[in-house]
């Protein structure tokens, strides 16, 4: 067997040597196919001010030139689809990336159909696009850092890492950032923090080094050394408002939502923020008030949130606003009526790509299935699952498939299907609400190890988000009261 | 910070966090392979080599990662119903029908350059080499796809 192994390694080996040993070796960099010079070069210009800066805001000012002197610089506009922080322009950038391609050369082609295939659901021919891309040009810088970065979007880390490590760059500060994220994602921290290292030592003077050390370390529950690493970085640079929110979430899941609620309005008073940071923040600051159990206070913030969105016309915004609201209201029948208006925004569909109307109309969908089982209501639960059940069975698209599998998992969890409820379970670990039933269900089959593991995952999973306030704090307390039982906890006490 | 991005900002949700999700495998064909579509007991009477030929008679190959992988252990619990050390027992008894492979490019390039291969890779690994295989009709993205799970 160990013979055969090493067959076929050779056989890899001898193909890439051949690939090197040819007269006409293939270029190593990724071509940018522009009629001007000066966009080209504006472009390189932005995305290493991206990528390895972490100057989003200036890069998005500099690839807007470089468009507007070259219309036709197909990657160009896809460069800017990526980085800009605006939808509408992030809409009309790809259909102009799209639109202009046959200008550019076929590996760029290739590039942008992976990504149009991947907006459009295609997941099978986006995936073998991007390989196609990445085998011709597996050591260019934006080639590896776009794959890599699909990938983490697909939760796909140890390709991810694969390839990185493949790529042999490692002199790109930015790709360091995403591959201590990667780790992080695994939960390997010990990776995480070595590559953090690595990130701190490239750019000693840079406040992104030690902010994104910062939120690796809060991932892993080390908050008092998070909060003085986002310190180190606000020192640095104290424009960087990133670390100043990095403050407040931590002292959110710490569990001092005033201390929090003071971090992030200094936050908004200090800092002009482009708008979807702004909203993601000020989402933050209404979990706030979700974690304290205080929801008129959390309705204001969140109502005030979803008005912005309204007259900004980010219906996609708006709508996930109503259905965060619906998720944590005490009365089944307000959660519906926020699901309704959910739906309402999503109808008008304004500033929004169809695939992410699409994304947020099957977790709204999912949303209904989870409040139908809190009120008992097996038909809705039943009608409303088949809705998403249609919805995931015409597309591939992964969090639509995540949302059906995470409300199947709960509504055969509400019909004692313990058995049939793990596999949809598993495909949604990303989600509190999930982990947290799929811990029970394998306590229930008599899988002690997985309840433990799915109860250690629970209790360490630190991300600031609506899901995480509404299970975490509260499985933990429980975890941590003698006089608290239940099957997931003598599971996870289980040697 | 990570980077903000395309993906993240089109499909806002501000709850969504990551952890590692439920692996998807993608059974692959070469090219020249005209069955599209495999039943699971096909599949399973294939990687037993119970099933040594094709519908027209070419041999069939199996290409496979070291039974210990992470990959491996979802086909042995999913399809095999073995274990990692009955695998690699059973890998030595049929050499020759059955190769490992150290990587899923080597799985492709293997099955992509001889006729009859068939292999299992992970889906991101998938290139145009290669033919996917559905499974009782469904596809490795499709709803209730065999080679799915943790």
């Amino acid at each position: 067997m160990i013979g055969i192994v090493l067959l076929l390694a050779a056989l890899a080996a001898t193909a890439q040597q051949a690939d090197r040993q040819s007269p006409n070796p293939p270029p190593t960099a990724l071509p940018l196919t522009t009629k001007s010079p000066e966009a080209r070069h504006l472009v390189e210009q932005a995305m290493t001010l991206d990528l390895d800066q972490v100057e989003q805001a200036q890069a998005i000012e500099i690839l807007r030139k470089a468009v507007k002197i070259d219309p036709d610089f197909a990657m160009g506009h896809e460069f800017l689809t990526q980085i800009s922080l605006d939808p509408a322009e992030q809409v009309s950038e790809q259909q102009k990336a799209f639109a202009t391609r046959k200008n550019a050369s076929l590996a760029e082609q290739l590039l942008i159909e992976w990504y149009q295939d991947a907006m459009d659901h295609k997941l099978i021919s986006a995936i073998m696009k991007m390989n196609d891309v990445l085998s011709q040009y597996p050591h260019d810088k934006w080639v590896v850092w776009m794959t890599t970065w699909w990938l983490t979007t697909q939760t796909q880390y140890e390709r991810s890492i694969e390839i990185y490590e493949g790529s042999g760059i490692a002199d790109s500060p930015g790709l360091m950032n995403n591959m201590g994220y990667s780790y992080a994602y695994m939960r390997q921290f010990d990776k995480a923090f070595a590559q953090m290292g690595k990130y701190v030592a490239a750019l000693p003077n840079d406040a992104n080094p030690q902010d994104s050390y910062a939120e690796i370390l809060r991932m892993a529950g080390r908050f008092e050394q998070s909060i003085e690493h986002y310190r180190a970085a606000l020192a640095i640079n104290p424009d960087f408002y990133s670390s100043q929110f990095g403050i407040a979430d931590t002292y959110s899941l710490m569990g001092d939502q005033v201390h929090a609620r003071r971090e992030y309005e200094l936050g908004f008073q200090k800092f002009k923020l482009p708008e979807l940071h702004k909203i993601q923040w000020q989402t933050r600051e209404a979990i706030t008030y979700v974690r304290e159990g205080d929801y008129e206070g959390a309705n204001r913030a969140f109502d005030s949130i979803a008005d912005y969105a309204h007259c900004a016309s980010m219906s996609q915004v708006e709508a996930d606003t109503y259905r965060q609201m619906a998720m944590y209201q005490p009365d089944p029948k307000q959660a519906l009526s926020y699901l309704d208006k959910a739906d309402a925004a999503l109808g008008e569909g304004k500033n929004a790509m169809q695939a992410a109307i699409a994304d947020e109309s099957a977790q709204v969908l999912r949303a209904r299935v989870e409040i139908a089982i809190k009120m008992g209501n097996m038909r809705m639960m039943h009608s409303s699952l088949a809705k998403l059940t249609d919805m995931s069975q015409s597309t591939d698209d992964r969090l639509i498939s995540v949302a059906y599998h995470g409300a199947e998992g709960a509504a055969l969890f509400s019909e004692h299907k313990y058995k049939e409820a793990i596999s949809h379970l598993e495909e949604d670990t990303d989600n509190p609400l999930s982990l947290r039933l799929l811990a029970t269900v394998y306590q229930k089959v008599g899988n002690s190890s997985d309840a433990k593991r799915i109860t250690e995952t629970l209790t360490n999973f630190n991300d600031p988000t609506l899901e995480q306030a509404l299970v975490v704090p509260a499985f933990k307390k429980c975890y941590q009261d003698p006089s608290c039982s239940g099957d997931v906890k003598s599971a996870a006490l289980k040697k | 910070m990570r980077k903000g991005h395309l993906l993240l900002l089109l499909v806002w949700m501000a709850g969504v966090s990551c952890i590692v999700q439920a692996k998807q495998l993608a059974v692959v064909a070469d090219p020249g392979n005209a069955t599209a579509n495999l039943s699971a007991s096909d599949l399973l009477k294939i990687f037993n080599a119970h099933t040594r030929n094709w519908p027209d008679g070419k041999p069939i190959t199996v290409v496979v990662r070291d039974p210990s992988s992470a990959d491996m252990q979802l086909v042995l619990r999913k399809v095999l119903n073995m274990t990692s050390e009955q695998a690699h027992a059973f890998i030595q008894e049929h050499r020759g029908a059955i190769v490992v492979a150290d990587s899923d490019d080597a799985v492709i390039h293997f099955v992509s350059s001889t006729r009859g291969a068939i292999g299992i890779i992970d889906l991101y690994s998938l290139t145009k080499d290669v033919n996917v295989m559905k499974i009782d009709g469904k596809l490795p993205v499709e709803q209730g796809y065999l080679l799915r799970g943790n």
